[in-house]
């Protein structure tokens, strides 16, 4: 309950590059609720793999672009 | 405010309005003085329909400010929400039920295992709702 998650994630940064995309947009996009998208760019949920993998291959980089691990 | 953070807002506070009115009437005692009625149909139904008016009632309003929250799938932190929820809010369920068990065995009385269990049922639903809220704004 309210741990600190160890990975950090530049989700709001390449949605601000890929021409300002919306969160919902994304959520969208990838299949979750907006506030979902919004718990990830906040750091308190990690995305499944699979959620992980349809980000990074909607903005066109590698997982480790997006994610990273950060202890 | 996620809808289905809204709907575990609305069902707490139906399963409180409803758990307060139906223990009222069955005079479970908040004073010494107070005598315990027998479990009794109508008081079930009674209950029922607050729950349910409140929680209709809730949904329709908050569906129609939301439509598109509403009818969105539940998604892979939200099953998560839930499952934690549940699972977490059983042991309230369970504890209560052993307690009841636990009264049963020393005042044999099976009203009051009776309304022991509804309420051990009941706090474990407000728990698995007050623990969804909780997890929609904490990190899990």
């Amino acid at each position: 309950m309210g741990r600190k998650i160890p990975i950090t994630n530049r989700v709001r940064e390449l949605r601000e590059q890929h021409g300002g995309m919306t969160q919902a947009q994304l959520g969208e996009a990838i299949g979750v609720t907006r506030q979902t998208v919004i718990a990830i760019e906040q750091n308190r949920y990690s995305p499944s793999l699979e959620s992980a993998f349809r980000i990074a291959r909607l903005f066109g980089v590698g997982l480790e672009d997006v994610f990273s691990w950060n202890e | 405010m996620p809808f289905r953070e809204k709907s575990a807002w609305i069902m707490t506070l139906a399963l409180l309005l409803g758990g307060f009115v139906y223990f009222r009437a069955a005079g479970v005692p908040w004073s010494e003085s107070d005598e315990l009625a027998s479990p009794e149909i109508p008081m079930m139904l009674a209950y029922a329909g607050i729950l349910v008016a409140v929680a209709v009632a809730g949904h329709i309003i908050s569906a129609a400010l939301a439509p598109k929250d509403a009818h969105a799938p539940v998604d892979e932190r939200e099953r998560q929400i839930f499952n934690r929820a549940g699972h977490y809010s059983s042991f309230v369920t369970g504890f209560g039920v052993v307690i009841s068990l636990g009264f049963y065995i020393l005042s044999s009385s099976g009203d009051l295992l009776f309304y022991s269990v509804f309420a051990s049922l009941l706090a474990g639903q407000i728990a698995e709702y007050a623990l969804q809220i909780l997890f929609y704004r904490t990190s899990i």
